[in-house]
């Protein structure tokens, strides 16, 4: 009896630094966010903090620019999250089936996901410049008109949307490939067997197999990429106009070119709320799907 | 004409040759059982002939078509795997029909032929239930249903019951060999247990790194075995191999004279030496009758009957006899000997003589 009271204290012993630590580290600054994003806090001029209740949030919510900037990023991380899944999986399926040349991509396919980003969008922005970009050159021969890629809202849209699967591909065929090789072998031999051709092995059998991995990984997918700022910030500045702004950029230009710190914390959370609740539908969504089918 | 033909097929895995060159013939509507110990390339064969494994040379084909190099869909034969290789998002209804729908079958006949198939293996209750949601056994029938369901030209199973208990092993290995025979469909069939061997088989295949040793029907194998592999390999406890020579129309065996049966002595005549084969089981009184003491080390009763384990002359003897049977361990023991039942081996070449 007086063992098992002494141990139930030890018990507490061990847990309260963990769970301190865990709310000093993570939880406080979100506390204090939160509570900033309740201000009306300027660092230039410096003005003594305001409590402004929702004020900041009725602002962003009634700003076009705001409702701009969740169009462009759920344009760009939709877009560009379906062509990884798309490609990367294929590419995948090319590897693990060692279509001929598969070997000397296996070597280097990972690479684009090892660039940071910003030198990615560098390089970007030298490929697909007005006059200087090889992009253009070869538009020119092919005898195509003259895109002006980065300078126009559509154009710019696609060249972000290329960037992000040019970059991220890798990432999606590197997980779908760990789980084609975890697929038990003899299935699709019993389906060889069973004469089934390969289009249909692949879509009753491969599909459905790996679907609970393809949610995880659009999910990962998704939450990263609405988060996307570095390439558009290099290549587009969120120009022309706010036409290519994503809001973690609009956030970031609220913070550092107004000094609108409250502005920017209210933003920041209803880029969470923004991710929870989409996360939130998608997964439900998926788990229903998967429930469905495997 | 044979309608599955194996000419001079070989495999080999790198620089490792699994079967030597090997030729099989197999009638239509028989039912052929490969056995032999582990690794003695039954599954390879079996694979070969699914078309799964591509052979290093020679020829196979199935009813006159030659075969060797289709894919495994164009041979038409249904396979049950080892690990049974269910499709883990399907409900068993959906892996048992599963290649019929594909195929464009009408769905009536799909279920027709799916409720047969489930009747036939009990598998009725688990219809709607996913493979991970079914007992070893319960999958292994089911992997037997899709097989049995596309009425094939060749059934192959790979030690299909090996996963189940041995009251429902009996029991399915009756239902496989009475489907077989009403379908009428050639089936090659792999195991290591003797007894489902001896029980399925029209004519068993009795391999050994990758060679046959014999192929014969279940009683030609056990009465006259080709040769000392396969008289050790079929039976159960194994034939007793004692070191012997032939002299005055008897076996003499560490100082003991077993008088032959009489066209033993013709055909057999005097010899410097010789292997002795007795079954445990023929260890018993008939009209050729010899007697044979060794020294019993352990004695067995099994209920039925009794084991005597003991050895002659450093070689190890079981004698199978009567529950009532007076012997004691550590004492020596006599027992008869149905010299009718003896085998005779060459001590160098190991076949029969
Ligand atoms: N893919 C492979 N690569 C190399 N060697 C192999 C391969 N598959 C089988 N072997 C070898 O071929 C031999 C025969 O194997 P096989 O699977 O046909 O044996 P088996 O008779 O079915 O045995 P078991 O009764 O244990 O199932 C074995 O020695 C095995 O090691
Ligand atoms: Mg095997």
């Amino acid at each position: 009896m007086s063992a098992g009271l002494s141990q139930d204290r030890i018990k507490h012993a061990f847990l309260w630094p963990a769970f301190l630590l865990v709310l000093a580290i993570s939880l406080f600054p979100l506390i204090y966010a939160l509570i900033v994003s309740f201000q009306s806090v300027r660092l230039v001029p410096p003005l003594p903090p305001r409590f402004v209740g929702f004020d900041n949030y009725a602002e962003i919510l009634q700003s076009a620019r705001f409702w701009g900037s969740m169009r462009v990023t759920a344009t760009i991380t939709l877009a560009s999250v379906a062509l990884q899944y798309v490609l990367g999986f294929a590419l995948a399926l090319a590897l693990h089936h060692n279509v001929p040349g598969a070997s000397l991509y296996r070597v280097t396919f990972l690479l684009p996901m090892f660039l940071a980003p910003v030198g990615v969008a560098l390089i970007a922005r030298m490929i697909f410049h007005p006059f200087l970009g090889p992009v253009n050159d070869l538009f020119t021969t092919l005898g195509f008109g003259h895109v002006e890629f980065l300078t126009r809202a559509g154009p710019a849209i696609a060249v972000l949307v290329t960037i992000e699967v040019w970059q991220w591909t890798p990432f999606v065929t590197l997980l779908m490939l760990a789980g084609l090789q975890s697929l038990p072998h003899e299935v699709f031999e019993a389906a060889k067997v069973d004469d089934i051709s390969p289009w249909r092995r692949f879509w009753d059998i491969t599909f459905p197999m790996l679907l609970p991995l393809s949610v995880a990984v659009v999910f990962i997918r998704l939450v990263e990429g609405f988060k996307v700022i570095d390439t558009v910030f290099v290549l587009t500045g969120g120009g022309p106009g706010t036409a290519t702004e994503t809001l973690t950029l609009f956030a970031y230009n609220e913070g550092f070119k107004k000094f609108n710190l409250g502005m920017t914390s209210a933003l920041s959370f209803t880029f969470l709320f923004v991710v929870i609740v989409f996360g939130t539908i998608y997964l439900a969504l998926a788990q229903r799907l998967v429930r469905r089918v495997t | 004409m044979p309608h599955v033909e194996m000419e001079g097929v070989t495999k080999a895995f790198g620089a490792v040759t699994v079967i030597p060159p090997l030729d099989l013939m197999i009638d239509k509507g028989e039912f052929l059982v490969l056995v032999g110990p582990s690794g003695c390339g039954k599954t390879t064969t079996l694979r070969m002939l699914a078309g799964l494994e591509e052979v290093s040379g020679g020829t196979i084909r199935i009813g006159g078509r030659d075969v060797t190099h289709l894919r495994p869909g164009a041979r038409d034969c249904a396979m049950v795997f080892q690990n049974y290789a269910l499709y883990p998002h399907m409900t068993v209804r959906e892996n048992i029909g599963y290649a019929m729908r594909v195929h464009g079958t009408p769905r009536a006949t799909i279920a027709e032929r799916v409720e047969e198939a489930s009747r036939l293996l009990g598998l009725e209750p688990y219809l709607d239930r996913k493979p991970r949601m079914l007992s070893g056994g319960q999958r292994q029938r089911v992997a037997i249903g899709r097989a049995l369901v596309r009425h094939p030209e060749v059934f192959l199973f790979d030690e299909p019951l090996s996963n189940l208990d041995a009251k429902l092993r009996v029991e399915m290995r009756t239902e496989i060999k009475l489907l077989q025979r009403r379908l009428g469909t050639t089936a090659v069939y792999v195991t290591h247990d003797q007894v489902e061997a001896m029980t399925m088989a029209d004519r068993v295949v009795v391999m050994r790194a990758g060679v046959i040793e014999q192929a014969a029907d279940p009683i030609t194998l056990y009465e006259k075995p080709a040769n000392r592999f396969v008289a050790n390999f079929i039976g159960s406890p194994a034939m007793n191999f004692l070191s012997a020579r032939l002299a005055d129309g008897s076996v003499v065996t560490d100082g003991q004279v077993l008088p032959l049966a009489p066209e033993d002595a013709a055909r057999l005549g005097p010899r410097e030496s010789i292997v002795f084969g007795i079954r445990p089981e023929h260890m018993r009184s008939s009209e050729h009758q010899a007697s044979l003491t060794f020294g019993a080390e352990a004695v067995e009763p099994l209920g039925p009957h009794t084991l005597v384990l003991g050895r002659l002359g450093g070689e190890r003897v079981t004698a199978q006899v009567d529950p009532r049977f007076p012997v004691a361990a550590g004492q020596p023991c006599t027992v008869p000997v149905d010299m009718t039942q003896a085998h005779f081996f060459d001590p160098d070449t190991g076949l029969r003589l």
